[in-house]
């Protein structure tokens, strides 16, 4: 099934390559940093090498997947995607993690299933909405469309893993919206939940409410479209405040939590708050590799993987940061460009899923590091320590190379 | 009205630019705008400040011997979250300190900043308590012995009147000196020398800097090339103390009066510098150089003998004879008294219907002022005690500073009562009271209340002929590092009203006491030398009478006075004037005091 790599390998986009290792040097560089740092606990100290070796794995699954045909994707899509339900499930069952269920070990390795969903979904979404009989004007369609995205989501949160699940909340509406969903539909079904959030300030009420009635107007629907829509949001707008004040504290405290909202000091307060120091301290230049202070006396847990941002940060400064932010926004602007030029309309939606993907993991990673988002536990891309997140990037990002070395084939 | 696959990849790409660009924004607050408070946050939670004691300043006596000193002590310090990993650890070390485990605890709480950082349980513990817990180590993990200072008494001379001892500082101290940089834990002067020149004597401590980990765990040194602003500050040490005390005379004093209650006084005549000054009974002061358990405290404070309090100037006695030398002045000065008048002392005086007794039951006979003075007649005295009168005899007994402290540099001095007409009314009642109190204040006794130091005093202003000076301990102080020292000028005081033939006249009488033919203080008589002074024997209710004796010499050129107090101790000549011998002849021997033979020499060599 794999094609003559000569070819495939003069066809690969070169930039995003040497984005993808400049990414995953910068993220060695880190953890070294953080795993020889003075009093380091010893399960850590073997981490860099670990991760070299992780990588090299990486680089095997790329070239697997890079030279295995579009077709092959497509073919068995739903059939990765069953899979995935049922590792989901299993999981469930028989999986392992702090306080929750999110992997199976298996001997050295961690099986992530949640991580196999990623992959798989993507490809489920994409393969259903490139299919010729779909049509997303369709109610019906559109339904199984969302629901393909949310099984999984729902399975994780069971774990529970609300930042991993996320994604897959996020992962659907990009990829429906490239494959040709109204705009309109899609700010239908995301008003209400800007209504709700908005709805606990009379000001950001109004804000939110003259905006909803801006677009409907603007959308010139039939008044019956617009009146429904209009009322559904105020009286999401009403009830929420409502619904909030009738619940017991330990109630709100619950949602609050669950949301990954609620702050407490010793937790994920102190992490923020070590992390915008290490940040911070990095000022325009960075304390230099290996120098930073907040890395080296370990004022941060879990540094090596969820905040691996803030070693650069503190190490290598707003120069550091920079960099690697326009190195993840060169590789993402290429992915997009491969998406645009494809012919096939699956091999685009795979694009499309794997930057939203990819996208919303570093936002949401570096919105946290500078405490602009809630502590959610999802890892910086290539950076983070960890074989299997580093494996589904590196196939999403195969996939995106797949794309553009096949961009002129129809499946 | 499908979009174009290039205008979504331009809505996407421009969305995920914007969405970068507002993080970036936020980073470019944090790491620049921000930048500097962050980074003052990063460095307080690794820098850790570590202090460096300050040798406290030394006490010199007057030729120099060392008198207070520092000697090296450990103190016990633990890390709580090795301490936690031994079950018996704190009952090894309460026993040891002799406390309950939980004070060890709420020691460890209350001084914690971290559970890995090393905290003080207990400063300077004793020899065998350390090597009591060394032998133990194994079983008390994270136990650690610092070494620091502690004071000590090398010559042997324990005055701790004068010395005083340190204490931690409390939190009153801390409120009350908050400008002057003390922090809890810090030792402070509490007593003596060590109060009153706590700010000569404390050294400024230093500081180091050391990088703690996020468990507060010290994990290297930070010099200035880790952070500039990180500036090691050297310890200043406290400088010296010049005390103008003779070691030599105060410790031989000190063990003429041990086993007896009383005490001396010794004063330098040329300057009001104190060279002995002895109470007795005192305390062991080594006891206050570590901390003084509750157990040894109350013994102290409840002793009967109160070895706390320092009788020389915190106790108050009647005075008895010596006193009479006040009446002398008031007298002289006043006109009221002719010393050439004789009066007939029959061993008794008639006050109405109550007989006052001289202390010589058969009497002196006829005797004029220095005959009396000689011999202390107390007949004598009572007539002109009531000639004189109250009101003037107090009012020379405030001049030579009776009734108020002298200012001496040590906490705690009494002063006294000198009683007057207006005491009297206030406590008997108006014009209810009789003369006789008047004759009891007159020969020093009744209401009349005085400090050993106001005695001394008296004796050296009477030496000095009223240009006397303020008694004091501090002669100077010396920079423990140049050795530079820098002495201070006596304080001058002027008695005002008495003239130099009164002065002439009363130091006569004084010279009388020692070297007549019936001197009542010859015992402190030293072949070579011409003393003065006046004998008294107090009464008082308290049991047998309290032996005193003043005096100065030499005769001619006054160098130093004295003045020597035995509580209960009997009469004044018997008991007192043969210690104020001795003061004399130790001075002599060790050549500090110049024999009166030598003197006419020198003063034959001068023009």
């Amino acid at each position: 099934m794999f094609e003559r790599s000569e070819q495939t390998l003069r066809e690969l986009d070169k930039i995003i390559v040497v984005c993808v290792f400049i990414l995953v040097a910068a993220g060695l560089m880190a953890i070294y940093s953080v795993t020889t740092a003075i009093n380091t606990p010893a399960v850590l100290k073997d981490n860099f090498a670990k991760q070299v070796i992780w990588f090299t794995i990486s680089i095997m699954i790329a070239s697997a997947v890079i030279m295995t045909p579009m077709k092959f994707f497509y073919k068995y899509a739903y059939w990765f995607y069953a899979v995935a339900l049922i590792l989901l499930i299993l999981v469930l069952f028989w999986g392992a993690g702090r306080g929750s269920h999110r992997w199976f070990v298996l001997g050295l390795l961690r099986l992530q299933p949640s991580e196999i969903a990623k992959v798989a979904t993507i490809l489920a979404v994409a393969k259903f909405a490139s299919h010729q009989t779909t049509d997303l004007r369709h109610y019906k369609d559109l339904i199984i469309v969302f629901a393909i995205a949310l099984v999984p989501a729902l399975l994780i949160v069971k774990e529970p893993d609300l930042g991993t699940a996320m994604v897959f909340f996020a992962l659907a509406v990009p990829m429906l919206f490239w494959a040709g969903l109204s705009p309109f539909i899609i700010f239908v079904l995301s008003a209400p939940i800007i209504t709700l959030i908005s709805a606990f300030n009379l000001v950001t009420f109004t804000i939110a409410i003259l905006l909803i009635i801006g677009i409907l107007l603007w959308s010139r629907r039939r008044l019956w479209v617009v009146l429904t829509v209009f009322l559904i949001n105020i009286t999401v707008g009403i009830l929420t405040p409502k619904v909030w004040e009738g619940m017991h504290d330990y109630q709100r405290q619950r949602i609050l939590t669950f949301v990954g909202l609620q702050e407490d000091p010793k937790g994920s307060g102190y992490q923020v708050n070590q992390a915008k120091v290490a940040i911070g301290s990095g000022g325009f230049w960075g304390k230099g590799w290996q120098h930073g202070t907040q890395t080296k006396l370990r004022f941060l847990p879990e540094q090596h993987t969820d905040f691996i941002f803030t070693v650069i940060g503190e190490e290598f400064g707003f120069l550091g940061v920079t960099l690697i932010m326009v190195v993840f926004l060169t590789l993402l602007l290429r992915a997009l460009m491969i998406a645009a030029a494809v012919k096939s309309k699956f091999t685009a939606l795979v694009v499309v899923g794997s930057v939203t993907v990819i996208s919303v993991h570093v936002i949401i990673n570096m919105g946290m590091c500078v405490g602009i988002m809630p502590v959610t536990g999802l890892p910086l891309p290539f950076l983070s320590y960890g074989g299997s997140a580093l494996w589904t990037n590196t196939i999403l990002v195969s996939l995106i190379l797949n794309a553009g070395v096949r961009r002129f084939e129809y499946l | 009205m499908e979009l174009t696959e290039s205008k979504k990849r331009l809505i996407f790409s421009a969305a995920l630019c914007l969405i970068f660009f507002v993080l970036l924004l936020r980073f470019a607050y944090l790491q620049l705008y921000k930048s500097k408070e962050f980074f003052l946050a990063s460095e307080e939670n690794r820098v850790r400040t570590i202090d460096i004691e300050a040798p406290r300043g030394l006490i010199f006596d007057r030729y120099g011997t060392i008198l207070v000193d520092n000697s090296p002590a450990y103190a016990l310090y633990a890390v709580p979250a090795e301490l936690n990993k031994s079950d018996s650890a704190y009952h090894i070390l309460a026993e040891a300190l002799q406390v309950t485990p939980q004070e060890i605890k709420e020691r460890l709480r209350r001084n914690s900043q971290s559970n890995f950082q090393a905290i003080k349980i207990e400063r300077q513990i004793d020899f065998s308590t350390l090597s009591l817990l060394h032998e133990r180590r194994l079983e008390l993990p994270g136990v650690e012995f610092r070494a620091e200072s502690r004071r000590c008494y090398p010559r042997g001379v324990k005055a701790p009147h004068l010395f005083g001892y340190l204490s931690e500082i409390t939190e009153g101290e801390l409120n009350l000196f908050h400008d002057l940089d003390y922090e809890p834990g810090d030792l402070i002067g509490k007593k003596g020398l060590e109060r009153q020149y706590e700010s000569i004597l404390r050294g400024l401590k230093g500081k180091r800097y050391v990088q703690a980990d996020a468990l507060g765990r010290i994990v290297g040194d930070l010099t200035e090339a880790d952070n500039p602003q990180l500036h090691y500050v050297t310890p200043v040490p406290g400088r010296n103390l010049l005390v103008s005390i003779d070691a030599s005379l105060q410790y031989y004093l000190e063990h003429e009066f041990t086993g007896r209650r009383g005490g001396a006084v010794v004063l330098n005549c040329k300057n009001g510098e104190v060279i002995a000054m002895v109470s007795e009974p005192n305390y062991d002061i080594e006891l206050f150089s570590r901390p003084v358990t509750a157990a040894i405290w109350n013994q102290l404070v409840n002793d009967p003998n109160k070895p706390l309090y320092d009788r020389m100037l915190q106790s108050l006695y009647p005075p008895g004879s010596t006193f009479k030398l006040v009446l002398v002045v008031a007298g002289l000065e006043t006109g009221l008294i002719d010393p050439q008048e004789r009066v007939f002392c029959p061993g008794y005086y008639r006050l109405g219907n109550r007989s006052f007794g001289c202390w010589k039951p058969g009497g002196h006979g006829a005797v004029n002022l220095l005959q009396a003075i000689e011999q202390s007649c107390d007949v004598y005295f009572y007539r002109m005690g009531l000639k004189v009168g109250l009101k003037n005899w107090a009012d020379y007994a405030r001049r030579f500073g009776f009734g108020k402290i002298t200012g001496i540099d040590l906490i705690g001095e009494s002063p006294g009562l000198v009683p007057d007409e207006e005491y009297f009314d206030q406590r008997y009642g108006k014009n209810k009271w009789s003369k006789g109190l008047i004759l009891n204040v007159a020969i020093g006794q009744g209401d009349l209340l005085v400090t050993p130091l106001q005695m001394a005093y008296l004796a050296m202003t009477i030496a000095n002929e009223g240009n006397t000076f303020k008694p004091h301990l501090k002669r100077g102080v010396q920079d423990p590092i140049t050795g530079t020292e820098e002495y201070d000028q006596p304080d001058s005081v002027h008695i005002p009203g008495v003239s130099p033939e009164t002065y002439a006249l009363v130091k006569r009488g004084m010279y009388l006491v020692v070297h007549g033919d019936r001197a009542t203080g010859r015992a402190a008589a030293v072949p070579g030398i011409s003393a003065a002074g006046k004998t008294g024997t107090a009464q008082n209710p308290h049991g047998e009478a309290h032996a005193w004796f003043i005096g100065f010499a030499p005769f001619e050129d006054p160098q130093i006075a004295w003045c020597v107090f035995v509580e209960n101790g009997g009469g004044g000549g018997a008991v007192a004037a043969p210690i104020a011998r001795g003061i004399i002849s130790l001075l002599l021997r060790e050549n500090k005091l110049i024999p009166s033979s030598q003197r006419l020499v020198v003063a034959q060599a001068t023009p």
